[in-house]
């Protein structure tokens, strides 16, 4: 009967669970564009998964403030504060390397 | 509740991870066009909730892509370089249908393939890219693709350009014509002209090249023209708008494109026509009279239709430029939403950025960045964030990001092919 009210929905069943890379915070899902998740050959552009949070917290913070010379990343980091950084680092060192 | 006891049940035995489970079977996620936007959010989907039922549309069994095909034109790659096949979104679980979608029937939420049948779906992710606008120049249709090459979709035409040139003379005119936007690529045809110019330069170096443009401005405008000034001086010629830059005829016969200050007889003429959305969209009601796709900026659904979410160039992004970078981003922000949605979730607001490298020469490399986030109904620039490189280049930084670009370009196609 419920069928009749939710047709959509009714007939789906939900489960809760682990975190997963829905559960990414934002702006984290773009960095992968450029950094690889696994090893890609010839590329010069470092890898993110696995490393330890508060590197990239302090390059993230070094960029931003040009403390830290970067061609690109400077313009990146200038998107996200100190709270939003350090959530997409934590998430980055908790993947597997 | 005997159905649901028993669907948890079963889920709980087979110690599945968070799930979507129909009554039906597994919920389903079609997704319409493999290129950067499409593939990637197949992948992301099928690799973020193994329990989707996943199926790309797709009818080209090799993907050819459109980033860093300037180079073919310059000899600078091969285009077998360009190009992907599917068997890795196949390995990661995603069923690929290689045929076309005709129609999408947003009430019954199904999408009819070629052969008639219909693949209904719980949520439609639709990445059609461009199509062209055929005539909005008097004179350039699809048969006039054979003699003034477009090659703005990759593959044969970018052979084909590729060929003219190298059939060209020494000290022949090579005209390109750039659309108004918004358009694919905003900064492509001006990587194009310096990629043709930096072979030409090698290979014929009396020849130039007449870049006729729909604008008055364009992408990383001053960091091109200064590189064309040190690179390439006196052989790239750029008409902007104002001064009779926008083509409005075009007689393949001649090769002649004629603009509203005169005419101009080419020896290789690269006509890049205005665009559209890719014609599914229409047929599927989520163009608008823009001819492109509006979306909300969280999960990029349409707000004309609803369960149905667009991806990459065909839609009205906000402040992001129509890139493969932007597409790969968005699909995989979609993605991530669309599990949440099914799971009866509400998807978190995203910060979406995007990043696209030029090339000037095979060791000169410039780019430009943006960080984006929903205000209100679109994705707008985050204020101080993004921009283009530097005009002063210290410390071999062109070398750098022409190295950066090519790294670029092996990690996406890798993220979104497999």
């Amino acid at each position: 009967m419920h069928r009749a009210l939710l047709p959509g929905l009714a007939s789906m069943i939900l489960l809760a669970g682990p975190a997963t890379a829905a559960d990414a915070p934002p702006g984290a899902s773009s960095c992968t564009g450029c950094h690889a998740p696994k090893k890609v050959a010839d590329s010069v552009i470092p890898r993110l998964a696995g490393r330890k949070a508060e590197d990239i917290v302090t390059f993230m913070r070094d960029y931003r403030s040009g403390a830290w010379p970067s061609s690109l990343m400077g313009r990146i980091a200038k998107g996200f504060d100190d709270q939003q950084t350090e959530a997409i680092a934590a998430w980055f060192a908790a993947q597997p390397e | 509740m005997a159905t649901r006891r028993h669907f948890l049940k079963i889920s709980a035995a087979a110690g599945l991870a968070p799930a979507v489970v129909s009554a039906q079977g597994r919920a389903r996620v079609v997704v319409i066009g493999g290129g950067f936007g499409g593939a990637t959010a197949a992948r992301t989907l099928k690799a973020t909730q193994p329990l989707l039922d996943v199926t790309l549309v797709e009818p080209n069994p090799v993907y050819t892509s459109c980033p860093f095909s300037n180079s073919v034109l310059a000899s600078l790659r091969e285009i077998g370089q360009q190009q992907f096949r599917y068997d890795g979104i196949k390995a990661a679980g995603v069923t690929v249908a290689e045929t076309s979608a005709t129609a999408v029937d947003a009430e019954a939420k199904t999408v009819t393939l070629v052969d008639g049948s219909r693949l209904p779906y719980d949520r439609l992710v639709m990445s059609p890219g461009i199509d062209f606008t055929w005539n909005a120049i008097q004179g350039y249709d699809e048969a006039a693709t054979e003699k003034m090459p477009h090659a703005w979709k990759a593959g044969a035409q970018t052979v084909l350009l590729r060929r003219q040139l190298q059939a060209m003379d020494d000290g022949g005119l090579v005209v390109l014509s750039s659309p108004a936007n918004p358009f694919r690529c905003p900064p492509g045809p001006y990587e194009r002209a310096s990629l043709i110019a930096y072979w030409l330069k090698i290979w014929k170096p009396k020849s130039k090249l007449l870049l006729l443009d729909s604008k008055d401005a364009f992408s990383k405008q001053r960091l091109f023209q200064n590189g064309w000034a040190e690179l390439y001086p006196g052989m790239i010629e750029w008409v902007p708008l104002s001064q009779g830059g926008k083509v409005t005829a075009v007689d393949p016969a001649t090769l002649t494109l004629t603009t509203e200050f005169g005419s101009h007889k080419a020896a290789v003429a690269n006509v890049i026509p205005p665009q559209k959305a890719g014609a599914i969209a229409v047929q599927a009601g989520v163009a608008d009279r823009t001819g492109w796709c509006p979306v909300e900026p969280v999960a990029f659904e349409s707000t004309l239709r609803p369960n149905i979410h667009i991806l990459g160039d065909a839609a009205i992004m906000g402040g992001m430029p129509k890139s493969a970078f932007a597409a790969n981003a968005q699909a995989k922000v979609c993605a991530a939403a669309i599990v949440k949605l099914l799971a009866g979730e509400k998807p978190q607001d995203p910060i979406v950025i995007n990043t696209c490298y030029s090339l000037l020469a095979a060791d000169y490399g410039i780019s430009i960045a943006g960080v984006y986030r929903p205000d209100g109904r679109q994705l707008t620039d985050i204020p101080g964030a993004g921009g283009a490189s530097p005009l002063e280049a210290v410390g071999g930084l062109r070398g750098q990001e022409a190295l950066y670009a090519s790294s670029w370009f092996r990690t996406i196609t890798a993220e979104t092919f497999g």
